[in-house]
């Protein structure tokens, strides 16, 4: 191979797997994958109800019976998927591999560390911004990826809702961060 | 021509650019800033900002997901 042929190569493994993408890519490749859920699933990308199940059986490996909740009972789907177990859950799969891809790509970037906590009001604040936000998707039907992304995919008027308050929420939010973390 | 560093390990984004942009009115002309982040998307905005000021920026890795940036003010 020649000199210029090996440079041309390099230069196209830093852009694709050591660079940042820009973000119109990303969101591209968001939109296809969304699409693709949608076609195997039946059912637009969602993230956060995975969660619910992920609590549901660690409570049932403690000895708890989640299975009496009525978000459960209620809903039958619901409770055969808890039922069927993590392995036969579509979405734990799906976010199985968002955390196993993500992984993946800082690794190939060679960019993954442990990183040190520098303080102990980032894990206060990890945990408490952690319980908002799951608390907040539960109660708006999905995070931004099953409320606001997929809720305007699908011209739901909930989506915009969503979207709204992410800048109520991101505005408050910047002010904490500037207040406490800076 | 003073050099400054700021230190912003361990610091999710945004800090780490809040932390340049509150350092800055301190450089004068020709001064040079050096961040030393572990953050990837502080690789991505803080150079993107300070090029959009219309200073030069220099990324250095130093090791596996940590990175210098020098910045240095135009006049």
């Amino acid at each position: 191979m020649t000199t210029r042929a090996m440079q041309e190569i390099e230069n196209l493994r830093t852009v694709v797997i050591k660079d940042a993408w820009p973000y119109w890519l990303g969101a591209i490749m968001l939109g296809l994958a969304n699409i693709c859920i949608f076609i195997v699933t039946a059912a637009p990308w969602g993230v956060t109800t995975t969660f619910v199940f992920w609590g549901a059986w660690l409570y049932q490996l403690v000895g708890g019976h989640p299975e009496t909740w009525s978000f459960f009972t209620l809903q039958p789907p619901m409770l055969q998927a808890l039922k069927g177990g993590i392995l036969n859950h579509g979405g734990s799969i799906m976010n199985i591999g968002i955390i196993v891809g993500a992984f993946l790509s800082a690794a190939a970037a060679s960019q993954f560390r442990f990183k040190r906590i520098k303080a102990g009001r980032q894990v206060v604040a990890a945990l408490a911004g952690g319980l908002l936000m799951g608390y907040g998707a539960r109660l708006a039907f999905g995070c931004n990826v099953g409320a606001y992304f997929s809720g305007i995919a699908s011209m739901s008027l909930h989506g915009w809702v969503f979207g709204i308050f992410i800048f109520v929420g991101a505005y408050l939010g910047s002010k904490l961060l500037v207040k406490y973390f800076m | 021509m003073a050099e400054f560093s700021l230190d912003a390990l361990g610091e999710a984004c945004p800090i780490p650019l809040l932390k340049v942009q509150k350092k800055w009115p301190d450089l004068k002309g020709g001064d040079v800033l050096i961040i030393h982040i572990d953050h990837s998307c502080a690789l991505k905005n803080i150079p993107e900002w300070a090029r959009k000021e219309g200073h030069n920026v220099e990324v250095e890795e130093v090791e596996d997901g940590v990175w210098d940036i020098y910045i240095e003010k135009t006049a």
